[in-house]
């Protein structure tokens, strides 16, 4: 009967979506932002704990009043990690603050460190960090708005990578070795891992579609597959002559993405920054102002209504996830082509951290690029900190785990919220749904991480 | 699809599992092990023959007891959970805290003289299972009393065990890896499995807790008119799944003798496969017990013959249990979630 009455239909879903989307707007960004100020908190006290029990010789650190030492400094390790993932451009730990030989050089009255430039080594670690999240980022983003949760990145990120390692090698001696050559090369090399990662991607979205396998347990499955079968191709077939560790051919220097400003140690490539952002608006616009993609966020909201109103489910199943997979694949492509110049055996864990910088994004397109540019910091940090301090780098593991919990507890922000902040706008707490209440419980978080971290 | 061995008939252990779909892993898991020793027995010289010869040897079920406790245990541990109504897809995460947690406590002991072998092993294994209890229990508030996504929520508890054990071993011990403590015999891990298995469907089955377990996983409205509280036994799941997936974390480190932090540390993935596990075996311990020890034994298998010096890479026969999980969910069957699982509850007034 709901047949009858298609467009009655679209018009109720689109006011769901609509809805749907002014929550996740302000609201998400105040708790991504209380989140993150409450993991600095909670990350605070476990260096603090931790540097309690820890044994040295001298204290890092001494708390007032009580004069209690402790071997870790909280705020030294924090600033570490921040001021380290732009290459250490504040001197606040410097000895040398009030050193006149830096004035002409920089921007004293911003409190830069002398020498300091942005196009450093651990800054471009930290962008190209950032750049390859917003890949993998985006990929798992646009299978969630399709109500898919797809776990399955790493492994679609690792056929993409090989694939695009595979086909630029094979391909490099029929292009002129020059930069004209190279870019088609690059062209080629990221058409390939598209189609890489899209196909495995499409594995597991044909499975959910037309046999009801479980995306989640299948691309947990696939992600295994991928980087075995991926590490026997190259052990046994694709490995390169004399190489110690399991790794292809490099990919002649030309076919690689090389940097503009930075430094070509850093293995940042602006331009490849530049292909995550241009992919980053085009997800965007077609999610939001093209049919296809409009059918995909109903999927993932109403699957019944979706239905009702004609739209294909399975093939829009098959549709979503063989976009995630082809994202996958660029990333893989870019980790290939900017990073590594070549497949090797040791790949990051980006597909992994691709989901937790969708969820710090709420799954917006747009958000994948702040969430990226955050866990980017962490990675390039973390570095930082395992040189600067006697602190374990994983901490930063924790604080990114410490993060995801928060932004999934939403209602825990609101509780606080209506704690601190007496409510006058009295709204129903209709089924756990964010109201306005969400964005003075989150504001109200937030300034409390920001004093009890700065 | 239709399982062509949905119609074969089983006297004794139709009695036990009331499930078709149950019944079907167990005849595939002991028939194919059946078909290996038939031919392995006439034609001892051939490939079959050399598997049998492989698989029914007692290293090879010393390993499989060894790989499968972490994961049947996991198992058990998210079946509670999941019955209950709160999908915890973070028993990856309660595996590798409970894992550190019963080598730190078992070396602390031994190396301030307090309790020493044995002894010191024990009280780690205790630990642990605490540990991960305490960690399952902040998961269920988190998603019971702060209503998060049960996913992303699970998923945090991996990502902050993940990141919790490396750091706290590298603080302790100066290395994400900690120092040895002795390991284990592999008959202690196979009996515990075995008695965690029998008492879990016990509970499940037999007990009204275990009847308000499914109702609140099935039709928490229901229980909640009956007076029983809904949260209460959901709360109860979650620990439960912490205590079940403790005991193999434990298991998993002091059968090795200590606590390997590199990469996703020694656990790799084994909560993960857990999950796969109890699928399979459709929320049956049974069935949980039947698809674990297959996928362990599997694993054990591709060991051996790797000693026997087939010239297979490794790698490559390790993704047989994978691609046998996809065919299986694919083609064989398809399990049902209890339907009010990953929902949160209001209590009506």
């Amino acid at each position: 009967m709901s047949r009858s009455r298609p467009g009655a239909i679209r018009s109720r879903v689109t006011s769901l979506l609509r809805r749907f989307a002014e929550i996740s707007g302000v609201d998400r960004v105040l708790i991504a932002l209380a989140a993150l100020g409450l993991s600095v908190l909670v990350g605070f006290f476990i260096v603090l704990g931790s540097g309690r029990v820890a044994e040295c010789s001298t204290a890092a650190w001494t708390m007032p009043i009580t004069g209690m030492g402790f071997c870790y400094d909280p705020f030294e390790v924090f600033f570490v990690l921040f001021n380290g993932a732009l290459g250490g451009p504040f001197y606040v730990w410097e000895p040398a603050i009030f050193n006149p030989e830096w004035l002409p050089i920089t921007l004293p009255w911003l409190g830069f460190m002398p020498g300091w430039s942005p196009f450093n080594n651990a800054f471009a670690l930290t962008m190209s960090e950032t750049t390859l999240l917003v890949f993998t980022g985006l990929s798992v983003a646009v299978a969630f708005r399709a109500g898919l949760f797809n776990i399955g990145t790493q492994g679609q990120l690792v056929v993409g990578a090989l694939l695009t390692a595979l086909v630029v090698v094979a391909l490099a001696p029929l292009f002129p070795a020059n930069r004209v050559g190279g870019v088609i090369l690059i062209a080629i090399g990221i058409l390939a891992g598209a189609v890489g990662g899209g196909v495995w991607g499409a594995i597991p979205g044909a499975l959910k579609a037309y046999a009801d396998a479980n995306e989640v347990i299948t691309t947990i499955m696939l992600n295994f597959i991928a980087a075995n079968v991926a590490y026997v191709l190259v052990l046994e077939v694709f490995r390169a002559e004399g190489s110690s560790v399991v790794a292809t051919a490099d990919v002649p220097e030309y076919a690689q993405i090389g940097p503009w400003l930075f430094p070509p140690t850093g293995d940042f490539a602006e331009a490849a920054l530049l292909i995550g952002f241009v992919s980053l608006v085009a997800l965007y616009l077609f999610l939001e102002h093209t049919s296809l993609g409009y059918d995909l966020r109903v999927s993932g909201i109403q699957p019944l209504a979706a239905e009702y109103s004609g739209v294909n489910a399975k093939l829009t199943t098959v549709r979503a996830m063989t976009l995630s997979g082809a994202l996958g694949g660029i990333g893989g492509s870019i980790w290939v082509l900017m990073s590594e110049g070549r497949w090797v055996e040791s790949i990051p864990d980006l597909g992994f951290d691709g989901i937790t910088v969708s969820i710090l994004a709420g799954n917006n397109p747009l958000g994948v690029l702040p969430a990226a540019a955050l866990f980017g910091v962490l990675k390039g940090g973390a570095l930082q900190v395992g040189f600067q301090t006697d602190v374990p780098p994983e901490l930063v593991g924790v604080l990114r785990g410490l993060i995801i919990l928060f932004v999934a507890m939403p209602e825990f922000f609101r509780l606080i919220g209506k704690r601190l902040v007496p409510d006058e706008s009295e709204v129903e707490p209709s089924s756990g749904d964010g109201n306005d209440g969400d964005g003075v419980g989150g504001t109200a978080a937030v300034d409390d991480g920001g004093e009890a971290s700065a | 699809m239709r399982n062509p061995l949905s119609a074969v008939e089983i006297p004794v252990v139709d009695r036990f599992l009331g499930d078709g779909y149950v019944r079907n892993v167990m005849v595939m898991t002991f028939g194919s092990l059946a078909l290996l020793a038939l031919f392995g027995a006439l034609f001892p010289e051939s490939v079959a023959g050399d598997l049998s010869g492989a698989v029914f040897t007692g290293g090879m079920v010393a390993a499989t007891a060894r790989i499968a406790a972490p994961i049947v245990l996991a198992a058990l541990g998210g079946i509670f959970a999941e019955k209950s109504g709160v999908i915890n897809i973070g028993l990856e995460g309660l595996l590798i805290i409970s894992a550190f947690t019963s080598i730190y406590v078992a070396y602390v002991l031994g190396d301030a003289g307090i309790l020493t072998g044995g002894n010191a092993q024990f009280v780690g294994f205790l630990a642990g299972m605490l540990a991960s209890m305490l960690l399952a229990f902040i998961f269920g508030i988190v998603c019971i009393e702060y209503k998060a996504d049960q996913i992303i929520a699970g998923l945090a508890v991996w990502l902050i065990a993940l990141g919790l054990a490396p750091f706290l071993s590298t603080v302790f011990f100066g290395s994400v890896n900690t120092p040895g403590v002795g390991n284990i015999g592999w008959q202690y891990s196979a009996a515990i499995v075995t008695v965690g298995t029998v008492v879990a469907w016990w509970t499940l089955d037999h007990t009204a807790f275990g009847t308000h377990l499914k109702a609140a996983g099935e039709n928490p409205r229901a229980l909640d008119t009956v007076g029983v509280s809904v949260s209460k036994i959901r709360h109860a799941g979650v620990i439960l799944s912490g205590v079940f997936a403790g005991a193999g974390g434990s298991l998993l480190a002091l059968g090795v003798g200590r606590f390997g932090g590199s990469g996703e540390t020694m656990v790799q993935g084994k909560g993960f496969i857990a999950i796969v596990v109890y699928l399979f075996g459709n929320y049956n311990p049974l069935g949980a017990l039947g698809a674990g020890t297959l996928f362990a034994s599997l694993d054990a298998l591709q060991t051996r013959l790797q000693q026997l010096g087939y010239g297979i890479p490794s790698s490559l026969v390790e993704t047989i249990p994978y691609i046998v999980v996809i065919i299986v969910l694919a083609f064989v069957g398809r399990t049902r979630i209890p339907s009010a699982a990953g929902d949160h509850y209001e209590t009506e007034e």
